[in-house]
């Protein structure tokens, strides 16, 4: 699965920190999903939807 | 003193190197028969005091989680009640002519901190309530047990056809605790 977390969080100036504690998880988990490293469960993708104020799709995207 | 070095600041991993030199020096005096078995169970008693200011020192971290510092400590007073409950049981056992029930109770001595410290990885994966983490540790736990089950099976064999001597069969703990960590560095080397 694709995502577009990095480009998301630069357009913020977010830190990997900043929104790992805007999530509520570590910021080795955001740098898993970041890289491709780690595909999220359903209910944390929609967490990062949250986080982002976007829908999911506009995120994630398949391979 | 300055922080940095000040007993207080000093990283984990100087009390971690501190602790493998110590427990490797009572090794070889064990095995060169230069201290006996009791003195040498004191010593590696006193040895594991220096994994207080390591649990400490791996509490400082800018991003600690508190998971990891609950089962960190949970960890840590296991070990301590398995080395004491180990060498209570030997020194017990090489004293007095025990049958039955007493070498039962014996027997429970460092047996029950083992199950401490396998209740204590369980509540991790209960607590732990980053995904990821949670995630990398059960694929950790199950590389680990794959690893247990294949040198049981192969050393069962070889024992069976008596190429190899007879193993008591605690050593599955401390193989699979070594198999956990060999499988973190294998993911850290395959980037996952």
């Amino acid at each position: 699965m694709n995502n577009r977390l990095r480009v998301l969080r630069a357009e913020r100036s977010w830190s990997q920190q900043d929104l790992a504690d805007r999530l509520g998880v570590s910021r080795q988990s955001v740098n898993a999903i970041e890289t491709g490293r780690y595909d999220p469960s359903l209910p944390l993708a929609f967490t990062i939807a949250d986080v982002f104020g976007l829908p999911i799709e506009a995120i994630f995207s398949r391979d | 003193m300055d922080k940095a070095t000040s007993p207080s600041r000093r990283s984990p991993w100087f009390w971690a190197g501190n602790y493998l030199a110590s427990s490797a020096i009572i090794v070889v005096l064990k095995l060169t028969d230069a201290i006996t078995a009791p003195v040498a169970m004191i010593l590696f008693l006193g040895a594991m005091g220096l994994l207080i200011p390591l649990v400490r020192a791996s509490e400082r971290g800018d991003c600690v989680n508190p998971v990891i510092i609950r089962y960190n400590r949970r960890f840590l007073i296991a070990s301590f009640g398995y080395v004491l409950g180990l060498g209570i049981a030997i020194a017990v056992w090489n004293s007095y002519k025990l049958t039955g029930a007493t070498v039962f109770a014996l027997a429970l001595l460092p047996t029950l901190p083992t199950f401490g410290m396998i209740w204590a990885m369980g509540r991790y994966l209960v607590e732990e309530t980053d995904e990821y983490l949670r995630y990398r540790m059960v694929r950790a736990a199950l590389m680990s047990l794959g690893l247990v089950l294949a040198i049981g099976i192969f050393w069962g064999f070889l024992e069976m056809f008596e190429l190899v001597p007879h193993v008591w069969s605690w050593w599955v703990l401390p193989v699979w605790a070594v198999g956990l960590g060999i499988a973190q560095v294998v993911m850290k080397v395959r980037g996952e």
